[in-house]
């Protein structure tokens, strides 16, 4: 296996070459993360809609479909969207309440979980690593565009607490643990479980600059050899939380139903978030994801029965943006304006329109069809 | 003045922190300078009076910057206060004219609307990158953002966060923020560095001056600190000045903890200061803690009488379980111990340690010596408590009792049970080889020597002394006056010389039988015979020649007036000639089985020598009478024993074989259960057999659902 670190004109450098190789068949692939500029990618109509909806005053995101909770995904979530729509005054907010509610842990990740009902409101002091991934990643792009110190220094110290507490190893490969306890061979009798989709590819590059001792490279890495893995099945989809206990044979997780549920639909966008368009199962995905074949669903992926079809516009502009970017079709028209539902699925449409936006602005043009 | 002073008090506080830095930060091995408490304090009272003797003295001078630092300051410290409206008189008109949007963002901070004033500064900086916030503001803000996150992080237990946030943040730590110097004591604390703790504590001590807080601190410092630490911060009270502490809540809360130590160990004694203000602890509440401390502490310390009056200060105040054990062991150390057994009855149930309690005063009742005379229903519930617990040393105790009051049978069977809980209790086996001795049961006798031979010297001399010519199987054998003095087991002599009331199983039946009812009917036809009805006049039987004593006996039994034929019989036992006496035992154990008395009963028929055939009737009634008894009180194992003896006199019957069999199902035996249903059901058709049968299958093999 080698890697090979091409430099980019321009833009600082974050391509992974790997050589994948597997059991018996051995084939190579060229992956690499692309840089996205964010900023300015939404609207501010679209931001309004959704920031009135899930944005409280004092900076709190909101998952109204989980009893109103808040939790350090969803802060992570509306700073990038914040960023997303240029807004620096939201932005402010929301860092305002992250800050100061869930950046307490001592080994300064973020708790994952805040109830405005608990008391005290950190019902569970646990963090949740995608959680701290993408409220760095927002912090360190925010930092980019605003020239703003303070928030690229916090994005440093979150990334050092990330590298420090949650990588850890399993056999030979590196991985994100998804919490810093709890998830581990010492910890469950099928540990390491890991949980892909806590996987932003996107971010890894951009935090490795800011936190260059830890092995994030190493990590995206084995990530996507793992996903590779896990959608090599009979049904092609990888389960959300996988057991590791097997190496390279990643099986679904004890006390976790065995599907491909609701975070592991985020996996495409942020593939094509990084820009790693080139990985093959995208194609398998946009395959069953038509709207000839079954669609977006939760899926067993033991047995390919679909327990639920999730029909909501956030999840429908997931196969769109994904027949966008490896067709060029354009998105349809009934996409295109959003109507915001649930946190969720609004969350998931507004990354997808800030993608599209940006890297693929034909596909949502209005001379398009 | 007080700027001065309470920059020397953030001065002192980060010299003493300097521990922090070295927690958080890297390096340092420097050790962590303290923080004296020589600072004199400015007393000056209660709290939340905001001193704004510096802001008018700024305003005064026109100096506008220094008093909105000042402003910032205060508006931290305060969240509710608003400056005062006439600064600017003062100021003669100097100061500029207010940034309207500076005046916004302070409002929103008033009202504690952090995330808005820092998203109102972002998006002012956004339309005009050269607009700089007020640096007051950005300061007040950044302490209220710490001290958000500083009690977050503790109420969290994330006690580094709370260090790391007290370091970065300096100004948090000053007497008008008592709650987080009490936090970072704490995290302090959690973090294994006691010292520093106690370095807070005395800082808050000698600097602040809120008597509620200071009292408060001491409160905190008596769950955080060793007691020894705690007593050191007592010199900080004040005794004089406007507002005086009063620590001697604090004080009584040591001197209570010094006591209940001492209270569960008999060899620390405790001052009297300290006896004292466990005494005024207990006048001044209501409450059972410091009562229960007390009576431990007399109970421990060889005064049992007065823990015994604690102990129910207790309980009337609801001191529980806990109270009621120490209750029962303050009676039996007062040897009090009939008052003990049926106080800790009552309480048995509630806790473990109050059926333990029980358990130990019973036996200990037991096996005093001589042994005492019981009521019947205080046996019975002694033997339902020892078997439904298991409790070895009970029914060694029972088998002791049984012993010492002839009931050598019972004592016999008790010693088994105890040997079977227990199976290395040497002095059950003891007590089991004496009652198989007493009762020539040479087989069993045998056995228990040649299990025990080696391991106990008694048993062993036992064997030996036994002559190996049987003595005549007649029952009682007279007492043996040999048990080694000294012995768990009380004198054996001391039952037999006077024959106590018989009491180790519950007695109450009511339909006596029919065979000895045949008995007496023939006897009190003929004493009808000779008397009449005139035995119906109440007369005392004393002085009676014994034959006329025993029919006058008969004749009472006849007209259903068993407990004055008693005293008839009695007479007769003591005047009449042996023939006379045989009878008059026989009538008296006749009427008492009548009364339910089913133990006097046995008592009775142990007065005279009897013929073996009125032996073998009397004690299958008495048996059987047990048995019923023991069965509808659910005792089982009691129906089975009594049911056993009786089957070793008379060939047992079918009702009371499904007695049997209902008691084996009871007790979840189901195969001997079922061998004797299926006994029953051979001897003909029984209706009760096949309900038994059917029961014992459904309970082996519970239909599926």
């Amino acid at each position: 296996m080698t890697i090979r670190v091409r430099r980019s004109a321009g833009f600082l450098p974050w391509l992974f070459a790997t050589f994948l190789a597997m059991s018996s068949m051995a084939y190579s692939q060229t992956l690499s993360v692309q840089t996205l500029t964010i900023a300015g990618t939404i609207s501010p109509a679209d931001w309004e809609a959704y920031r009135s909806r899930f944005v409280e005053d004092n900076g709190r995101v909101v998952d109204t479909a989980n009893g109103n909770i808040s939790h350090s995904e969803g802060q992570g979530y509306g700073l990038l969207l914040a960023l997303a729509a240029a807004d620096r005054r939201s932005f402010e907010q929301i860092w305002s309440f992250t800050f100061t509610e869930l950046l307490i842990r001592d080994d300064g990740l973020a708790v994952w979980k805040w109830d405005p009902k608990g008391k005290p409101r950190v019902t569970d002091r646990n963090n949740a690593s995608d959680g701290d991934l993408l409220i760095a990643y927002a912090l360190a792009k925010a930092g980019q565009v605003w020239q703003e110190p303070r928030y690229t220094s916090a994005a440093q110290k979150l990334a050092r607490a990330i590298g420090n507490n949650t990588f850890g190893r399993s056999g030979r490969s590196m991985v994100l643990m998804p919490g810093a306890s709890g998830f581990g061979a010492g910890d469950r009798p099928d540990g390491p479980v890991i949980n892909l989709s806590y996987w932003v590819f996107e971010a890894f590059p951009v935090l490795a600059i800011l936190a260059p001792e830890y092995e994030w490279n190493r990590v995206w890495r084995d990530g996507v050899l793992l996903l590779q893995q896990a959608a090599s099945g009979r049904v092609r989809l990888p389960a959300d939380w996988l057991s590791l206990q097997n190496g390279l044979q990643p099986k679904p997780a004890d006390g976790f139903p065995p599907e491909f549920g609701y975070n592991s639909l985020r996996i495409p966008l942020y593939l094509l978030r990084a820009g790693m368009t080139d990985m093959e199962w995208l194609r398998a995905l946009k395959q069953r994801w038509s709207t000839e074949n079954e669609g977006v669903a939760v899926v067993n992926v033991v047995t390919g029965q679909i327990r639920e079809r999730l029909t909501d516009q956030g999840y429908a502009i997931l196969p769109a943006a994904l027949a966008c970017a490896l067709d060029g079709t354009p998105v349809p028209e009934a996409l295109r304006t959003f109507e915001p539902s649930l946190y969720y699925p609004s969350t998931l449409y507004l990354l997808a329109k800030s993608l599209l936006g940006e890297k693929y602005p034909q596909c949502v043009s209005s001379a398009a069809p | 003045m007080r700027l001065v002073g309470s920059a020397i008090t953030i001065a002192v506080l980060i010299l003493g922190f300097a521990a922090i830095a070295q927690q958080t930060g890297p390096g340092s091995s420097e050790p962590p300078a303290g923080s004296p408490p020589s600072e004199a304090p400015p007393a000056n009272g209660s709290q939340p009076q905001v001193d704004e003797s510096a802001l008018r003295y700024f305003a005064s001078q026109g100096d506008t910057r220094r008093v909105n630092a000042e402003i910032a300051r205060l508006r931290a410290l305060y969240p509710n206060w608003t400056p005062p409206s006439d600064l600017s008189q003062l100021s003669g008109a100097a100061a500029a004219p207010p940034d309207p949007i500076v005046e916004r963002l302070w409002n929103l901070y008033r009202e504690d609307r952090i995330a808005e004033v820092r998203a109102a500064i972002a998006e002012r900086q956004g339309s005009d990158p050269n607009w700089k916030p007020p640096e007051e503001l950005v300061t007040a803000l950044e302490t209220v953002e710490a001290r958000r996150r500083l009690l977050n992080a503790s109420d969290t237990g994330q006690w580094r966060t709370v260090l790391s946030v007290a370091t970065e943040s300096p100004n948090l730590l000053t007497c008008t923020n008592v709650d987080v110097l009490w936090r970072v004591a704490e995290a302090f604390a959690r973090t294994d560095q006691p010292g520093r703790t106690r370095d807070v504590y005395t800082y808050l001590l000698t600097n602040c001056s809120n008597p509620a807080e200071r009292l408060a601190t001491l409160q905190k410092a008596l769950t955080l600190l060793p007691e020894q630490q705690v007593a050191d911060l007592l010199q900080f009270e004040r005794r004089t000045g406007e507002a005086p502490d009063d620590f001697s809540s604090i004080r009584d809360e040591l001197a209570r903890r010094r006591v209940e130590r001492a209270s569960l160990d008999g060899k620390v004694t405790a001052s009297a200061e300290d006896l004292a203000a466990v005494e005024r602890l207990i006048r001044n509440t209501n409450e059972a803690g410091p009562v229960l401390i007390l009576g431990w502490y007399n109970y421990h310390h060889g005064n049992p009488a007065r823990a015994l009056e604690l102990f129910k200060t207790a309980l009337d105040r609801n001191g529980g379980a806990k109270a009621a054990e120490g209750y029962a062991m303050s009676l039996r150390a007062l040897e009090r111990l009939k008052d003990a057994e049926a106080f800790a009855y009552e309480w048995r149930e509630r806790a473990p340690e109050n059926m333990k309690i029980y358990l130990d005063v019973a036996t200990a009742l037991l096996s005093q010596d001589p042994p005492p005379r019981l009521e019947s229903p205080v046996v019975a519930r002694i033997v339902t408590a020892v078997t439904a617990q298991r409790f070895s040393d009970g029914a060694q105790a029972l088998g002791w009792y049984s012993y010492n009051t002839q009931q050598i049978r019972t004592a016999r069977d008790w010693f088994r049970t105890a040997l079977n809980w227990k199976p290395e209790d040497e002095p059950s086996a003891y007590g089991l080889a004496l009652s198989a001795q007493r009762l020539n049961e040479r087989a069993a006798f045998n056995a228990v020597v040649a299990q025990w031979r080696g391991r106990s010297q008694r048993i062993a001399d036992l064997a030996d002394r036994t002559n190996p010519a049987l003595r005549r199987q007649s029952a009682p054998v007279p007492p043996r006056a040999d048990m080694p003095a000294g012995e768990t087991a009380p004198s054996v002599a001391a039952g037999y010389a006077a024959p106590r009331q018989v009491t180790v199983e519950r007695v109450e039946v009511e339909q006596p039988l029919v065979r000895s009812e045949e008995g007496i009917r023939r006897r009190q036809t003929e004493a009808r015979s000779v008397l009449g009805r005139s035995c119906a006049i109440t007369r005392n039987p004393n002085g009676l020649s014994g034959d006329a004593a025993l029919t006058r006996g008969w004749c009472l039994m006849e007209i259903n007036r068993p407990l004055e034929a008693v005293f008839a019989f009695d007479q007769a036992i003591a005047a009449g000639s042996s023939r006379t006496r045989e009878e008059a035992a026989y009538g008296k154990s006749l009427a008492y089985l009548r009364k339910n008395l089913t133990s006097q009963a046995a008592t009775a028929a142990a007065e005279a020598p009897q013929t073996r055939e009125r032996r073998v009737e009397l004690g299958a009634s008495i048996l059987t009478q047990r048995a019923l008894a023991a069965y509808r009180d659910e005792r089982f194992v009691e129906t089975l024993i009594a049911l056993s003896e009786r089957a070793r006199l008379v060939p047992e019957q079918n009702d009371l074989l499904l007695i049997r069999g209902w008691s084996y199902f009871r007790l979840g035996r189901y195969d001997d259960a079922e061998k004797v249903f299926r006994a029953v059901q051979q001897t003909g058709y029984s209706e009760e057999a096949s309900v038994g049968l059917n029961a014992v299958r459904e309970a082996k093999d519970p239909v599926p659902q």
